[in-house]
């Protein structure tokens, strides 16, 4: 990834930072493209197309806590978390994927996404650890990608957490230090 | 292979039991600390940064103080990919650094790097 901190310094008059003024949906969508090509296979490709999720939806996402906070959150169906976490796997997935597979699968790619989101905001921050289950409420400080994999719908937003997602002093414990 | 994820591990486990090593898996570095505590020091570490418990540069440090572990080996393989966070693993002792995403090749051209990719294998 050739993205880094943009190295400016802000002063605490200063407003706070929206996400839409600091990534778009493409370096979005990028990002994932080349989680997606890495990981999920190398001829995998994110179309970028709404579509409607399924009933089940899944997310995943990590916590970003600096000068920008909020979080990445990637939200998918579960059948294609399910084929997600197997492609990860390839000849190494069990033949039967357990919730935790999946889980952790679909988690994974949150991280990674959200990691290489981070590398793009302004520094210095702080990654929490992937979690899973219902995604955490969007607001208006969103940048969200709509995207198609294998006609399947996902979605990536990059949301920011004006009105506080969680405590941002909780469980991190194991983060990176500043 | 240390991360918190047992996805990643198999990933990584994957790509260098296909080169022919011996892999043991943990999922944060206070259980790899564990696992070379109970004598099985390996030639190469692979450990994430972000874990529970034990972080990947706590992990690093701790391998770096014992001097009976000064022949392992350590690479990073994490979704930081800051410079700045790259030159603190570095520092810390790790000797590569490989930014997730990646993949099989990018492990074997490190492991070329470092000396460690088995007789035989070619890239």
């Amino acid at each position: 990834m050739s993205f880094g901190d943009t190295g400016e310094r802000r002063r605490a008059s200063d407003g706070p930072l929206l996400i839409s003024g600091l990534i778009d949906e493409e370096t979005v969508r990028s990002i994932a493209q080349e989680a997606w090509s890495a990981l999920v296979g190398e001829c995998e490709f994110l179309v970028p197309q709404p579509g409607e999720l399924p009933a089940d939806p899944v997310s995943a996402w990590v916590e970003v806590v600096g000068p920008w906070t909020g979080a990445v959150v990637l939200t998918c169906g579960r059948s294609t978390a399910e084929q997600l976490s197997r492609e990860l796997l390839k000849e190494h997935a069990p033949s039967v994927l357990d919730d935790e597979d999946i889980e952790d699968g679909l988690g994974e790619l949150a991280n990674v996404v959200g990691g290489n989101v981070k590398a793009v905001l302004p520094g210095p921050s702080v990654l929490g650890l992937p979690e899973v289950g219902t995604a955490p409420q969007a607001r208006a400080d969103t940048v969200r990608a709509d995207l198609l994999w294998r006609g399947q719908s996902l979605t990536i937003s990059v949301q920011g957490s004006a009105g506080a997602l969680t405590d941002p002093h909780e469980n991190h414990e194991n983060e990176v230090p500043l | 292979m240390i991360d918190d994820s047992k996805v990643m591990r198999r990933i990584v486990a994957g790509i260098l039991e296909d080169l022919g090593y011996e892999v043991q898996q943990a999922g944060h570095g206070r259980e790899g600390l564990d696992v070379l505590d109970g004598g099985w020091v390996p030639e190469l570490v692979c450990v994430d940064w972000n874990m529970p418990v034990m972080d990947g540069l706590q992990f690093v440090s701790a391998v770096r103080s014992n001097p009976a572990w000064r022949q392992v080996t350590i690479m990073m393989i994490t979704s930081e990919s800051e410079h700045c966070q790259i030159v603190r693993a570095l520092a810390a002792g790790a000797h590569e650094y490989v930014i997730k995403p990646f993949t099989a090749d990018a492990i074997r051209d490190k492991l070329a790097l470092l000396g460690l990719l088995p007789q035989g294998v070619v890239l």
